[in-house]
């Protein structure tokens, strides 16, 4: 039995009798990833709540999840089952989840049947049994699914005072017995406005299926809790063998920011780019690397990492669209080894391409990647492909998620290099389709030109907003070494950025060359 | 599943042997599960569950067609069933109907889960050996 001081205790905070205390409402842990982040700590303890959602929306998994992170023998959970998914039914399939531990069904757990009650009599007798069940139990968490069908039931044979009547005494009863309730039902939103039960409820946790084009994505919405600051809009929620999962909208908004004052300048592993950009990259700037296919803006962030694992800070490589061994047989051609950084948990190459992936979702991999190994360097690779990879539904929001995913990694500390494959039109210069650059501290552009009969390739810093850079339009190279500055600033030439240059200085009489170019190994 | 079944049985029924009961053997046994069976499923989803259980073992042991599920998940027979079934073939039909029941829940909710629900049924009855139903089903 619950000792009734306990809840006094509780209820009493220290402070001087001239300012009466304030009532401290304790958090319950919803066992769900990501999800008490959005509702600001927790499940407020005694509330009374509602699962609300289309069928398949994870209702009952939530449901579970909430159980079967509270439950105890000493304060279980009493799961009632109504005419919904028989109890079988959802053991068979509830069992499949990792969070499912069949040790503390019977004990800390316990599932009751109301469907005869519920079929055979009225509401009277179901709050009757549920009372006596409570009553026995003692439980810190009751669950009724699907509440639905026994309203539904009910209504059939009840007024809708008696109704608000049931809704009312329920909620009372619970409460007094100190139970954080959660009711699971099939609604729409349009009962929101007339349905009693939403207006009693202190908590409603609307879950939903959202399809675009051949993409489902699930999505929760806190319409509602009352005693917390939850984080309003709609979340995506992805559900895997582990159950639900939450992504929170405003994940890496918030939470410390650990840009140190005094930053470093990082090599990216290009003796000449490093002087271009006054001396390396800025310690947890965003660099972008806008280029046409083939510039090289693959191999600049392989030698990116590999420099920093040369230096002792581990990486990540986000890949979206060539497969990891590309990369790690790449990094080999140039003479650097990145398997065994692999091996030894310095480095982690993410292979993301689902095509129903969320920004948040991404982000969430690579801050737990980050946190796993301490990464210091992250590569992106490439925008282009992490766009291809998201649910079409998430693609409209993508310089905005790029924005938050950006800042909160960079605020983190990490120092973000993007590739970004852009189209060299030969008469304009862009940096990329997502007019994206405000995003990045830094930008590189690679670029073709036609230069002596030849089809080179320049780069040139255009912005590093941590100080200046060269100005300088520079050629470079893929050798067997990755990508080469060689020549320095040509001054023999105008229009290098329209690609299709012409000549200002002397033609200088030329050998019969070979390209400048010599292939990297494969 | 028979031998547990078998086990079940024999525990129950332990010392009724001569007690010149009518009812099969099986009866006493779902009798015992019936309650825990119904907090789960409801008085509807035990007549269901053990009906078809029934219907398996009927194929076996045609004398069990004698038997018949009440709506509220119990059983009963008719009166021919002693007249017909020799005490064998009842105890037989007993053994294959349980084991059914078992087989039954082992399908939906799996092993650990089915031998916790006889667990609460049987508290007192030793089940150390929780590989019963795999060793059985070899």
């Amino acid at each position: 039995m619950k000792n009734p001081n306990d809840a006094a205790k509780r209820k009493l905070s220290k402070k001087p009798a001239s300012q009466p205390a304030k009532v401290t409402i304790h958090k319950i842990p919803s066992g769900v990833r990501g999800l008490d982040d959005i509702l600001g700590g927790g499940i407020p303890e005694f509330s009374f709540n509602i699962i609300a959602g289309t069928p398949g929306c994870g209702k009952t998994t939530l449901a579970h999840q909430i159980v079967f992170a509270n439950a105890t023998v000493k304060k279980p959970a009493l799961y009632f089952t109504v005419l919904g998914e028989p109890a079988l039914k959802m053991l068979r399939y509830q069992q499949q989840y990792s969070f499912f531990d069949e040790s503390r069904l019977g004990k800390a757990i316990r599932f009751v049947n109301l469907s005869d009650v519920v079929v055979e009599q009225d509401l009277h007798a179901v709050l009757e049994e549920i009372i006596k069940q409570v009553t026995a139990a003692n439980p810190s968490v009751v669950v009724v699914d699907s509440f639905r069908t026994v309203v539904r039931k009910a209504m059939s044979g009840a007024s809708e005072l008696e109704m608000q009547s049931f809704i009312q005494r329920l909620a009372q009863f619970l409460t007094s017995w100190e139970a954080t309730t959660f009711l699971v039902g099939e609604y729409v939103p349009e009962e929101m406005r007339d349905n009693p039960l939403f207006t009693v409820a202190d908590g409603l946790f609307w879950l939903s299926q959202v399809t675009e084009r051949n993409s489902v994505v699930r999505k929760l919405q806190i319409v509602k809790l009352r005693g917390t600051a939850s984080v309003p809009g709609l979340h995506t929620i992805r559900i895997s063998g582990a159950g639900l999962q939450a992504f929170s909208r405003t994940l890496g908004l918030v939470g410390n920011k650990t840009k140190p004052a005094r930053r470093r300048r990082l090599s990216v592993g290009i003796p000449e780019l490093d002087k271009m950009m006054g001396g390396g990259i800025l310690e947890g700037d965003s660099l972008l690397v806008a280029g046409p296919s083939g510039t090289g803006k693959s191999a600049l962030a392989t030698q990116f990492i590999a420099e920093g694992l040369r230096r002792g800070e581990s990486g990540i490589i986000a890949v979206f669209e060539e497969r990891p061994h590309g990369y790690t047989d790449r990094a080999e051609s140039f003479g650097l080894n990145l398997k065994s950084p692999q091996e030894k948990g310095r480095l982690e190459i993410l292979y993301l391409r689902p095509l129903d992936l969320s920004v948040d979702e991404t982000m969430q991999e690579i801050l737990d990647a980050i946190e796993k190994i301490g990464a210091k360097r992250l590569v992106i690779d490439s925008l282009v492909g992490f766009e291809m990879a998201l649910a079409p539904g998430f693609r409209a929001d993508f310089r905005e998620s790029l924005y938050r995913m950006i800042g909160a990694l960079t605020g983190a500390g990490i120092t973000v290099l993007s590739t970004v494959e852009v189209e060299d039109t030969f008469t304009a210069f862009s940096f990329s389709h997502y007019t994206i650059s405000f995003l990045t501290d830094d930008i590189i552009r690679m670029r073709y030109a036609e230069i002596d009969g030849q089809l080179r390739k320049v780069m040139v810093v255009i912005k590093m907003r941590g100080g200046n850079h060269s100005k300088d339009i520079r050629e470079y190279v893929i050798t067997d070494k990755g990508v080469v500055v060689i020549h320095p600033r040509s001054t023999d030439y105008d229009g290098l950025t329209t690609g299709i240059p012409t000549r200002t200085g002397p033609r200088l009489a030329q050998a019969e060359e070979s390209a400048p170019e010599p292939k990297a190994k494969k | 599943m028979r031998v547990f079944a078998e086990r079940l049985i024999a525990y129950e029924t332990r010392g009724n042997e001569s007690s010149g009961t009518k009812n099969p053997a099986a009866f006493p046994v779902c009798d015992k599960l019936r309650p825990h069976l119904a907090t789960l499923m409801g008085n509807t989803g035990v007549r269901t569950l053990l009906s078809r259980a029934l219907a398996q073992a009927e194929r076996e042991v045609p004398s069990l067609r004698a038997l018949r599920v009440k709506a509220d998940g119990s059983l009963e027979h008719s009166g021919e069933l002693e007249v017909q079934a020799d005490p064998q073939e009842l105890a037989k039909g007993s053994v294959v109907l349980v084991a059914q029941l078992l087989g039954l829940l082992v399908a939906f909710i799996g092993e650990k889960l089915a031998l916790r629900i006889v667990c609460d049924a049987w508290p007192k009855l030793a089940l150390n050996d929780l590989n019963l139903l795999e060793r059985d089903r070899k």
